[in-house]
């Protein structure tokens, strides 16, 4: 899927952390985290760097993006 | 039910008691004229209805955080229901004029009709938003 992706599932498979929790931490509703893991909502970059410091991690293992403009439009 | 957030159950609640006061409204005035005291009447109903409803809901939710989606969810709605009112509301007013200007309406009941009109507007807007911010949670936008 084009835009922003990410690995926060896995991230907190390997934690045993539940969706709850994470929305605990970074003071969000469970609802967003849902949102936010299936690629339907880019949160701001306060909450994307929350949940970095949550997994402490780096933001670009967690959040990646994809250009899908074409090349052509793409700043140089 | 408990799946649902705290902004959820809010809305499924505003668009009950929306929906429970304007339905016989439009079926009171479809009849007859609309007097002033049927108006006010539905009007302190709606809000009644809506401190009733949103305080049970606030009293029955333990989690009531609102985050920056719930924010943007709100904003779309607002948008949502502006460009209602604005769009009804231009509707309304040419309606109005139509039937003045062709005579079917007297000058003095105008004041009433467009008090009539301007609450149905409003409430129609209020059900938009509401319905929009439904569809944003439901789609997890």
């Amino acid at each position: 899927m084009p835009g922003l992706s990410n690995t926060i599932r896995e991230l907190r498979a390997a934690r045993s952390m539940t969706q709850q929790q994470l929305a605990d931490s970074i003071g969000v509703t469970r609802q967003t985290v849902i949102a936010i893991e299936g690629d339907k909502y880019s949160p701001s970059l306060e909450v994307a760097f929350r949940i970095a410091q949550v997994f402490d991690e780096p933001l670009e293992s967690v959040f990646q993006y994809r250009d899908a403009r074409p090349a052509s439009k793409r700043g140089k | 039910m408990s799946s649902l957030s705290y902004q959820e159950k809010s809305l499924y609640g505003a668009l009950i008691a929306d929906l429970a006061v304007f339905v016989p409204y439009l079926h009171f005035i479809h009849q007859r004229q609309p007097p002033l005291n049927a108006i006010i009447t539905a009007v302190t109903i709606l809000i009644v209805a809506n401190i009733v409803l949103q305080s049970v809901i606030a009293a029955l939710t333990r989690n009531r955080l609102t985050d920056e989606r719930d924010r943007l969810i709100r904003l779309r709605g607002y948008r949502a229901g502006y460009f209602t009112v604005v769009g009804l509301m231009l509707l309304g007013m040419a309606m109005l004029w139509v039937h003045t200007s062709l005579g079917q309406m007297q000058p003095s009941h105008m004041a009433l009709h467009f008090l009539s009109v301007f609450y149905a507007i409003l409430i129609l807007a209020e059900v938009v938003k509401t319905v929009t911010q439904l569809v944003a949670y439901r789609r997890a936008i």
